[in-house]
């Protein structure tokens, strides 16, 4: 694992492979995929085989910030486990955005839970999270596009 | 039922629900059931097979052990919750194979209140990120199902109506009491738009099938079921988006696991959806068994709602469903789940459901569908 770094101001991808910041601040992320050369189908992350068809020959890509949210839904209660989203709990959205490169992600959503609609546009954003007194990660979410940010 | 059928010979059950009793006290009492209602003995058994899914290793060895020393192969076998469905093939597929000819399939679970423990499923990034609520994912196809079809949260609620009202007759549920629709509909959102009283919840419990071969039930004597078709499959390749998935494909959109697994139990068994009489379905939650209606074939995509509101699904009805009270009542100890609904049905192929009884039920269907796209159907006939 990574992150066990003493520097408080280290910041470590929520899962390697698969989300990158575009600036030392954070403030732009891109999220990385995985094409299969020999069926076509993308993937989220870094994958060394295809999810699909096992092929090997695998080509990464960036997946896109610009997405359509597919369906969604509202947790209404603290997620169990090791959930870092804010303390005290708040309900928060969680979706199935789907992006032009033909893959559909889950995500949290960012923004107010009474606005979500099927067919919204959304676009990708940072989300640091904060693990104890020395752990931070970047994580990612989805918030309406044109809507604030947190 | 011919020499060559695999049958039920004895079915038995503990309750569902919460119990200071452990699981060794649990199976040890739906083993023992299953034993006297086959008319047979401990020793007489030369195969076991444990279904669990939270329960450490060699549950199997160590409940069993409570009813007496043994040498006989005994497995533990986990496949989700649809761990009872591929205990039950282990058995089917022993007894065809001729090594053995009769089988105890045994299913217990012991489970903390609550949701249940993620990192059993999900990485542990999904669980930071709050990924890990195994509703959200099945209120994102609810979602996606009323915006692509006009399905209505009324007609949710109402299979959660017709399940907490069967449960009433089930002393093997948990929850044993009626709702209004009013009542379902103001229970507060889990995630949205499924519901506190449209959501199953984990729990205890125990169910036991002694298998045996037509020929040696004929012998016997007793009351065999027949098992028509047992079949387990995982979901293929972006054929669903349940828990612990991240994403999915938008180009690719395979047959789902219950279409799937109930297409090859149908041929199997040589009959379909019209032959059956009676079913138990994976209502996880209530617009799950929406889902499922449509995908074994008991009406058109998008016409769940439309069937269940007709009342086609109540006791009475053309097909009835979840005369148990589904999960929803009972709750779902995960590795008894799938031999409990076998157990209700057994007990309705028999005659022997009382006041939630099926008329003249012959044939009968059971699925179990959950995490990795694990889905199991088994249908049995008397």
């Amino acid at each position: 694992m990574q992150a066990e770094s003493t520097a408080a101001s280290a910041v470590a991808p929520i899962n390697d492979g698969m989300v990158r910041s575009l600036d030392p601040a954070h403030g732009q992320i891109e999220l990385l995929g995985s094409r299969c050369a020999t069926c076509g189908e993308v993937s989220l992350g870094t994958n060394a085989v295809c999810l699909n068809c096992g092929g090997d020959n695998i080509e990464s890509i960036a997946l896109g910030s610009e997405g359509t949210l597919w369906t969604f839904t509202v947790v209404r209660h603290r997620p169990p486990g090791n959930y870092l989203g804010p303390d005290p709990f708040e309900p928060f959205g969680v979706g199935l955005v789907e992006l032009p490169s033909g893959l559909r992600v889950m995500t949290p959503l960012d923004g107010d839970i009474s606005t979500f609609r099927i067919g919204d546009k959304v676009r990708l954003a940072p989300w640091l999270l904060r693990e104890g007194e020395d752990r931070r990660w970047l994580a990612f979410r989805f918030t309406a596009a044109g809507g604030s940010a947190a | 039922m011919n020499d060559s059928d695999i049958v039920i010979l004895g079915a038995g059950i503990h309750p569902f629900g919460r119990f200071d009793a452990s699981a060794q006290d649990l199976g040890a009492h739906a083993a023992r059931a299953a034993l006297a209602d086959a008319g047979l003995a401990w020793s007489d058994i030369e195969a076991a097979y444990l279904s669990r899914m939270y329960l450490p290793a060699t549950s199997g060895a160590r409940i069993l052990r409570r009813l007496g020393g043994t040498d006989i192969p005994i497995v533990d076998v986990e496949a989700a919750c649809a761990s009872g469905g591929a205990a039950l093939r282990q058995a089917v597929l022993a007894i065809r194979s001729q090594d053995v000819e009769t089988v105890l399939v045994l299913g217990v679970e012991k489970m903390p209140r609550g949701f249940m423990d993620p990192s059993m499923i999900y990485s542990p990034w999904q669980i930071r990120m709050g990924m890990s609520m195994n509703p959200a994912y099945w209120s994102m196809r609810a979602m996606r199902h009323m915006h692509d079809y006009g399905t209505t949260q009324s007609q949710i609620a109402r299979v959660a109506w017709k399940n907490h009202r069967n449960s009433v007759h089930n002393p093997n549920a948990m929850y044993r009491k009626e709702f209004s629709m009013e009542e379902i509909l103001a229970s507060p959102l889990v995630c949205d738009p499924i519901r506190r009283l449209e959501i199953c919840a984990p729990n205890d419990g125990a169910a036991a099938l002694v298998v045996t071969t037509g020929r040696r039930a004929r012998q016997l004597g007793g009351n065999p079921v027949t098992i028509a078709a047992c079949i387990h499959t995982i979901a293929r390749y972006s054929a669903d988006f349940r828990c612990p998935a991240d994403s999915m494909s938008a180009t690719i959109e395979n047959t789902g696991p219950t279409a799937l697994t109930a297409r090859k139990a149908y041929e199997t068994a040589a009959i379909g959806p019209d032959d059956i009489d009676c079913f138990e379905v994976q209502d996880t939650d209530a617009f799950c068994e929406i889902e499922i209606y449509e995908e074994i074939g008991l009406c058109g995509l998008g016409q769940g709602g439309p069937l269940v509101e007709a009342g086609h699904t109540d006791i009475g009805g053309r097909y009835p469903v979840n005369m148990s009270g589904g999960l929803i009542s009972k709750g779902e100890p995960v590795g008894a789940s799938h031999l409990g609904q076998v157990v209700e049905l057994v007990g309705q192929l028999r005659g022997q459901a009382g006041a939630r009884q099926v008329a003249d039920a012959r044939t009968a269907m059971a699925h179990v569908l959950g995490a990795g796209g694990n889905c199991a159907v088994t249908i049995l006939r008397h």
